[in-house]
């Protein structure tokens, strides 16, 4: 889509995408987190910062209470705090082009700003991978000597295009070893040895979640969808940070209960007859202006599947003796989708387009998230040569709201929009 | 004829000496400041590292005879690009090589499966084979090379080298024939040693940072005065200021791995510490006072580790600048001032502090 496009409609008439109704037990699951973390904070119990694409199961095998700066950055972004974070690990000397995650949690370790607004706890030690950036282990480096804590990096070899069977097996291999080089880092922090027993609980109710998350986004497939992204976007938190837990299965058991209630009355998340555009959203969504997506419903478009959620559920293999499973999970930290070789991602944008009916995708090309954005090009392309769907390259950031332009984004949106219906006529 | 691989890496991150026992000579894509970076454009957005875009234009546009082209893992823009590198650069063969992030057993195992992996498709690939003789004779050869460089970059504190001499000397290592080289870096030395005293208008700096590919921003620091006299680059230090150890026995690829991660660390390795360690020795080795860190925009790990790294030099009492560049070979005179500004104060600070004494 070009630059310079004109408003050419006036705004249409709001429409409520509807939550589905269990998603308010959210906020109860993730106060109930937020104290657990004070809790532990004061008692100076063991916790852990951790990221995206880290084991955080092996925390809950040890008793750690994990904590994820990336969740508080983006309550941060979604409570407006944002912006004043990111200016403070400016003037830091930060640099304007390094991640708004990043930055977000430098502020707010910085200000000392309170749980709900986004802040962090000092953790026992921190824990990341190279799996989806860069950005997750400078990040760590940093973190962890300017509160001199321990940190234990995963190296995860990248499955580049191409990558064979054999060598796959050789990167498994590499990060099981790291998996026992870690126990060992866990034992001597915590004076506890693992248990098998105990991982396989964990394993178990980690891979529940998993199995109810994707029964979810099977019911995505449903013409209309049951539902949007306002409800999964948050959703995630329990796969993100609880998998040891039975909380978040209770969860998603009844959200899924309201599902199957909205399909069996023919129901969707939008109002009857405003499903107009299914939609793929690719990246993370700008948290600070959560609008934007009932912008979209305004014109009958609704977020359908988000590659980003999904990632969060890989399914894990039960019943194997520790090391088999330690294969599997390694096998899950090189392989995901948010970093899918370019080849694997555009069959995964294909496949997904056909299953569940997409009219069009947007693309974040997030300034933030480098590592998600190469390759958007191609995938661009070849989503429009081989599908004839619109894809719209979206320039934004995450969690840094001075790159959400309100006109440019509207004209854009509308430009989007026209688009999908010329190509639905 | 000679047979060429080119490589991609972000730093110092690719074993040479495999293809240099399998009869190629090692080529480092560096890109081309001077060109327009269109052609990678296409396929990257242009809030992606500049050096790495120019880098796949090179691949894109040359008409090189390179029997193939290696992209060795440091940054994102590595492993990330392969893909993209994958389907456009026409080439007979793409090789990805993992060069591990950490420094642990668990790494060093996994380098040497990497180096084993490495060494046979390269014996399938050019139907070579690569014996331990001649991978110990390519480490001899390196070593050679290094030691020529290391020669060439102590003078740089006592001679009149202007930053250019010695970055072109430094390039030239990375990407020509290597037995020419041997002959060209004797000539380098002899010249270097006939060259005047270190002048009394310029001042010794450490350079540190993202690395720099292309004189122009050399250039530019002696125009302000200011003679990078020691460095942690990759065309620089990093790439010679250790030899790979050449003991009695033993395997060759154990020298090599030992090799890499004894070299000053970049940014994009894990622990951070060593890479730190590396430029406070140089600074106390050769008695500097001043630092020049920059990082090329968009160029994350450099971004990442300039807080540290400057608060830390800083600490030390050292006079330290941080700049970000621009990917552009153009003289930006705002710079040259601010560097000149810099050269000023530190200068100054260091006369106090020693009238002080
Ligand atoms: S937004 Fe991107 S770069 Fe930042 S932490 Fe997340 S994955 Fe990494
Ligand atoms: S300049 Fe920085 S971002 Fe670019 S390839 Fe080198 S290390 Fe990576």
């Amino acid at each position: 889509m070009s630059g310079s496009m004109e408003t050419k409609n006036a705004s249409p008439e709001r429409v409520r995408v509807r939550n589905l109704p269990s998603t308010g037990k959210l906020k109860g699951i993730m106060m109930r987190y937020m104290l657990k973390s004070k809790i532990v904070e004061l008692f100076r119990r063991k916790s852990a910062w951790v990221t995206a694409g880290f084991p955080v199961e092996i925390c809950y095998v040890y008793g750690v209470h994990p904590l994820h700066p990336e969740n508080s950055a983006c309550i941060s972004g979604a409570r407006k705090y944002s912006l004043e974070l990111i200016e403070h690990a400016e003037s830091l000397g930060f640099s304007r082009d390094l991640c708004s995650y990043f930055k977000t949690n430098v502020g707010a370790t910085e200000k000392g700003i309170k749980l709900k607004q986004g802040g962090i706890g000092k953790p026992t030690f921190m824990g990341s991978t190279n799996t989806i950036c860069d950005t997750h282990v400078k990040w760590f480096q940093i973190q962890a000597r300017r509160m001199e804590v321990p940190y234990f990096g995963f190296d995860i070899p990248s499955a580049v295009a191409g990558t064979g069977d054999a060598r796959m097996e050789e990167y498994i291999d590499y990060v099981v070893a790291q998996f026992y080089d870690f126990f060992d880092f866990m034992e001597d922090l915590t004076g506890k040895k693992i248990t098998e027993k105990k991982f396989q609980e964990v394993l178990r109710k980690s891979d529940k979640l998993c199995e109810l998350w994707h029964e979810i986004y099977k019911y995505r497939k449903d013409v209309p969808t049951p539902v949007a992204f306002q409800d999964t976007l948050a959703a995630i938190f329990p796969m993100v940070l609880l998998p040891g837990l039975d909380v978040g299965i209770k969860y998603y058991q009844a959200l899924l209960k309201d599902i199957k209630e909205r399909v069996a009355e023919g129901k969707g998340a939008m109002p009857p007859g405003k499903e107009k555009y299914r939609l793929i959203f690719e990246g993370i969504p700008m948290w600070y202006r959560i609008k934007f997506f009932h912008e979209l419903a305004n014109y009958g478009a609704v977020v359908t599947y988000e590659p980003y959620t999904f990632s969060f559920g890989p399914r894990k293999r039960l019943g194997l003796p520790l090391d088999e499973s330690l294969r599997d999970f390694a096998r899950l930290m090189i392989d995901v989708p948010y970093n899918y070789s370019l080849e694997k991602r555009i069959e995964y944008f294909e496949q997904v387009i056909d299953e569940y009916n997409i009219d069009g995708v947007i693309l974040h090309s997030n300034m933030s998230c480098r590592p998600s954005c190469s390759g958007m090009l191609d995938l661009k392309k070849s989503i429009q040569r081989d599908k004839g769907i619109p894809v719209w390259v979206m320039d934004c950031d995450q969690n840094d709201p001075r790159s959400y332009a309100e006109g440019p984004m509207k004209n854009r949106m509308e430009s989007f929009i026209e688009l999908l219906e010329q190509n639905k006529e | 004829m000679v047979k060429r691989i080119a490589y991609f890496d972000a730093s110092h991150d690719f074993p040479e000496q495999i293809a240099m026992a399998a009869g190629l000579e090692p080529y480092k894509i560096l890109g081309n400041v001077h060109e327009p970076n269109d052609p990678a454009d296409q396929y990257l957005q242009s809030f992606l590292c500049p050096a790495a875009r120019s880098m796949l234009t090179e691949a894109l546009t040359g008409d090189q005879d390179w029997e193939g082209i290696v992209i060795a893992h440091g940054c994102d823009a590595t492993n990330r690009f392969y893909d993209i590198w994958k389907r456009h650069v026409d080439t007979d063969f793409l090789y990805w090589f993992y060069n591990p992030l950490n420094d642990t057993p668990s790494a060093i195992n996994f380098f040497k499966v990497e180096l084993k992996r490495m060494k046979d498709v390269f014996e399938r690939q050019f139907d070579v084979s690569i014996t331990d003789d001649k991978l110990w004779a390519a480490i001899k050869l390196s070593n050679d090379i290094k030691g020529r460089l290391q020669e060439l970059s102590t003078m740089r504190a006592v001679k009149d080298i202007p930053n250019r001499d010695y970055f072109n000397a430094c390039v030239q290592a990375v990407q020509m024939p290597r037995k020419e080289l041997l002959s060209s870096l004797d000539e380098t030395i002899n010249d270097w040693k006939g060259r005047d005293a270190f002048p009394a208008d310029k001042s010794p700096v450490l350079l540190t940072g993202s690395d720099v590919t292309y004189v122009e921003w050399m250039d530019t620091l002696d125009d302000a005065g200011l003679r990078v006299v020691r460095d942690d680059l990759s065309i620089g230090e990093r790439y010679f200021a250790r030899l790979i150890p050449h003991p009695s026995e033993g395997d060759p690829l154990d020298s090599i791995i030992q090799y890499h991660v004894t070299i000053p660390r970049p940014a994009t390795k894990n622990p951070p510490e060593p890479r730190l360690d590396y430029l406070m020795n140089a600074m106390e080795e050769s008695n500097l006072n001043m630092v020049i860190s920059q990082n090329l925009k968009f160029c994350e790990p450099y971004a990442f580790d300039s807080v540290f790294t400057v608060n830390a030099l800083k600490e030390k009492g050292y006079q330290v600048i941080h700049l970000e560049r621009e990917f552009s070979p153009t003289k930006d005179m705002s710079l040259r001032t601010r560097l000149e500004a810099f050269r000023e104060m530190a200068t100054t600070n260091r006369v106090e502090k020693h009238s002080r004494l």
